[in-house]
């Protein structure tokens, strides 16, 4: 007996999402996940001044702005040919890092805990299912959390503020680093406020996550998909400090190898595109839709590393760094999300002890005629790329690949899904009318659908179907 | 309606938000008013504004949600998916309520560029969303620049047609809040000033006088460098950065006294000019944002 569960709007993530799944005697045994909206940013970029990159490409996602203020000041510094001091560094990961703990905090607590944990407040947090499992003292506590947290990812926030202008959507990073100069009152500003934040991740965050999976234990063994894990680095390859965090690698069933960013490629076999070729390097000429094409059956692109889809994000951060070995699961990823939050706080205070106060790493930017460049950085969600060209001192070209691109890529010619449409396959439901499952391994991923379909082309009209 | 004065400086900050935060308090106290239902539509945009909203602060989003809305729908904070999350939406219909929208309406296809959910089977898209709601709402406020006028989300050349939220409800009135994103307060306090007087005075544009009335050059603190034609070559630099682009002189709001993230900061406050996110035409109109070589004397260096 064969039935499809059809959720959209999936709820409690950034942007749109509809999942399609179909389920044979209580399991899933096909999934495609879709995005929603489309706003076409590599075509609005072209011919805009190569700086406006920075500030114009955060908009593509209110909740991880700084991520992109990061990759296009990387791939502005790449084709400009500059090399930043080292303390223009620390500064620019000082605001990366505020970003990593407002969205692990308001992940965790805005958007998963009430798949786990009754909120009894209003409407709002009526759940659509009954699973409950905490005992009421941890559930009251951890929902009492829900609101405390709000108050820490605003101060997470408001440390961004402090060196990026504002948040979301900062001014400060830039090439070179940041905009503006260290002094040590805002060094004890952060500190400050990073003691409070650091607190509330050990005393709370950390000790809720673990009580959710002490009850919900067969999430380590759901949502595993793949367990290809990829980063192009993260918080890595300091003069001075060597790397804090973890060095571009990637694992597969062979083992752990070194990033080559060279064997990045998108596939569009299974989307609404079409090209001379359906696979293609980042740097080669954009796809155009084709919303006639046959087997296509979504217009998210599929990239693949080595022809292989990959998991990018904290839970592979953390195993490729060699401190996590727990599993690749549902669960994993959860608690992935709030151990990193630990390291985050512990890396900031790292760069913090390194800021010198005073120094000016800006300077007066020329662009040149013609130039390419590209920006590869991990961010919460995972690794995230932008590749530009300019002529005539424009952006002639400018191509994306975000983390959750790689989570949510459509199948490809070799038969290989997506890595969280894969992560879904077996998954048992309990209740098709009240599919909770589906949520909850869904959201382990984080995903950003605002980021993932920035390129998203649709056509045909699609179908919607309730659970029948 | 009166020439917009500067007020005085304690009026400006959260000076504003704070009073109309602690009359509603006590009106509330008193039974005087009651809590309206909020509906936050989400559509084709990035999210920003609710991220912002969250870090509102006096009032912040708990008070909100204790004490001055029930929050009917919200995308990124509701606990239903799916279709029930949707027919949630729906039962808000027939009751009174406030609309808020943040994101454009994208116009391609008939609306199937943003399809926000599932109703009934079909696709419910942000335009169908927006027109049904609009029509229903006792008080719309668009919130964030995609929704006041198309913003980002319409920059050329406009893929996804999309348009700010008046275009598609051209008769209907609306209060609207630009700025990419908008502050928490902006947002916050014009929806205490329409719980307990109803709505705020507007300009001629829609936008609130008590937050949009003054231009940014006329409070900045790096006026007197301006005055005194002492400009900015780089980013980073602590004199006026009109030269390299700053929009400070055509933007009216308050960032310069309410600043950001619990007023610790703002874009100028980080030695960058304002990219006038907050103005309308924002970004196509205020591009480019940054450039470095207004002050060229000498064509070739």
């Amino acid at each position: 007996m064969s039935k499809r569960i059809v959720i959209n709007p999936l709820t409690r993530i950034s942007g749109f999402m509809e999942i399609d799944v179909t389920v044979e005697n209580n399991q899933v045994v096909d999934a495609k996940t879709k995005g929603n909206l489309f706003r076409g940013f590599e075509q609005m970029l072209i011919g805009r001044s190569p700086f406006d990159s920075v500030y114009f490409t955060q908009r593509i996602c209110g909740i991880c702005s700084s991520a992109h203020s990061m990759a296009s000041s990387l791939a502005l510094e790449d084709a400009l040919n500059i090399v930043p001091m080292e303390q223009g560094r620390y500064l620019r990961d000082i605001i990366h890092c505020c970003e990593f703990l407002q969205n692990h905090i308001r992940h965790f607590y805005q958007y998963t805990v009430p798949d786990f944990v009754k909120i009894d407040q209003d409407s709002l947090f009526q759940a659509d299912h009954d699973d409950f499992r905490l005992p009421s003292e941890i559930n009251d506590r951890i929902a009492r959390h829900y609101f405390e947290s709000l108050t820490i990812s605003r101060l997470a926030h408001q440390m961004l503020a402090v060196l990026g202008g504002k948040a979301p959507h900062n001014h400060g990073v830039f090439i070179g680093g940041i905009t503006t100069q260290a002094t040590a009152e805002k060094v004890v500003h952060l500190d400050s406020i990073l003691q409070k934040i650091s607190a509330f991740i050990d005393e709370s965050m950390i000790p809720d996550v673990y009580d959710i999976a002490h009850y919900y234990q067969e999430y380590f063994h759901l949502g595993g998909g793949y367990g290809n894990l990829l980063s192009y680095g993260s918080f890595n390859n300091y003069k001075e400090l060597g790397t804090l965090y973890v060095d571009p690698l990637v694992l597969t069933a062979e083992g752990m190898q070194v990033f080559d960013e060279s064997k990045i490629q998108e596939k569009i076999d299974h989307s609404y595109f079409t090209s001379e070729k359906n696979t293609n390097s980042p740097e080669e000429a954009e796809p155009v839709p084709d919303m006639d094409k046959k087997d296509a059956y979504s217009w998210v692109k599929a990239p693949r590393y080595n022809g292989l889809p990959f998991e990018v994000g904290p839970l592979a951060r953390l195993i490729l760094s060699g401190l996590y070995d727990n599993g690749i699961s549902a669960m994993d990823r959860t608690i992935a999300r709030a151990l990193e939050a630990k390291k985050i706080a512990e890396i900031m205070k790292v760069l913090l002890k390194q800021i010198i106060p005073g120094v000016d790493v800006q300077k007066k930017y020329k662009l040149p005629e013609s130039a390419s460049g590209r920006g590869l950085v991990d961010t919460t969600r995972g690794a995230l790329g932008h590749w530009l060209k300019i002529k005539d001192k424009k952006i002639s070209y400018y191509q994306i690949i975000t983390p959750s691109t790689w989570d949510f890529s459509t199948r490809d010619e070799n038969g290989y899904r997506g890595t969280a449409e894969e992560a879904l396959i077996g998954t048992p439901i309990q209740n098709p009318e009240k599919p909770a499952e589906i949520g909850r391994i869904l959201r382990s991923f984080d995903p950003c659908m605002s980021c993932a379909t920035h390129v998203y082309i649709p056509g045909k009209q699609v179908k919607t179907i309730k659970v029948f | 309606m009166s020439q917009p004065v500067l007020p005085p400086e304690p009026l400006t900050n959260e000076a504003i938000a704070e009073r109309l935060t602690s009359t509603a308090i006590k009106q509330l106290d008193r039974g005087l008013i009651k809590k309206r239902n909020l509906v936050y539509l989400e559509l084709n945009g990035c999210s920003g504004n609710i991220i912002s909203l969250l870090n509102g602060q006096n009032p912040d989003i708990e008070y909100a949600l204790n004490s001055m809305v029930n929050l009917r729908y919200s995308n990124s904070l509701m606990a239903a998916e799916g279709e029930k999350a949707i027919e949630k939406l729906m039962d808000t219909l027939d009751e009174d309520f406030i609309l808020a929208v943040e994101g454009a309406v994208a116009l391609k296809n008939n609306g199937l560029y943003n399809i926000i959910g599932s109703w009934q089977g079909k696709p419910l898209t942000g335009l169908e969303a927006a027109k049904m709601l609009g029509e229903k709402a006792s008080n719309i406020l668009a919130v964030g620049a995609c929704a006041t006028h198309g913003g980002v989300s319409a920059a050329k050349p406009n893929p996804s047609e999309s348009v700010g939220l008046q275009a598609v409800l051209p008769e209907k009135k609306m209060i609207k809040l630009p700025g990419c994103p908008v502050h928490p307060d902006w947002f916050l306090g014009t929806l205490a000033h329409l719980i307990l007087y109803g709505e705020p005075e507007t300009d001629n544009l829609g936008r609130p006088l008590m937050f949009y009335s003054t231009l940014i050059h006329d409070r900045c603190p790096r006026r007197p460098f301006f005055d005194r034609g002492i400009f900015a070559e780089k980013l980073g630099d602590k004199t006026c950065l009109f030269k390299l682009g700053c929009r400070g002189p055509v933007t009216r709001v308050d960032c310069p006294t309410r600043q950001w993230n619990g007023h610790v900061n703002w874009p100028i406050g980080d030695d960058t000019p304002c990219i006038g996110c907050a103005q309308f035409g924002f970004p196509d109109a205020m591009a480019p944002f940054i450039s470095y070589d207004t002050t060229r004397v000498v064509k070739d260096e």
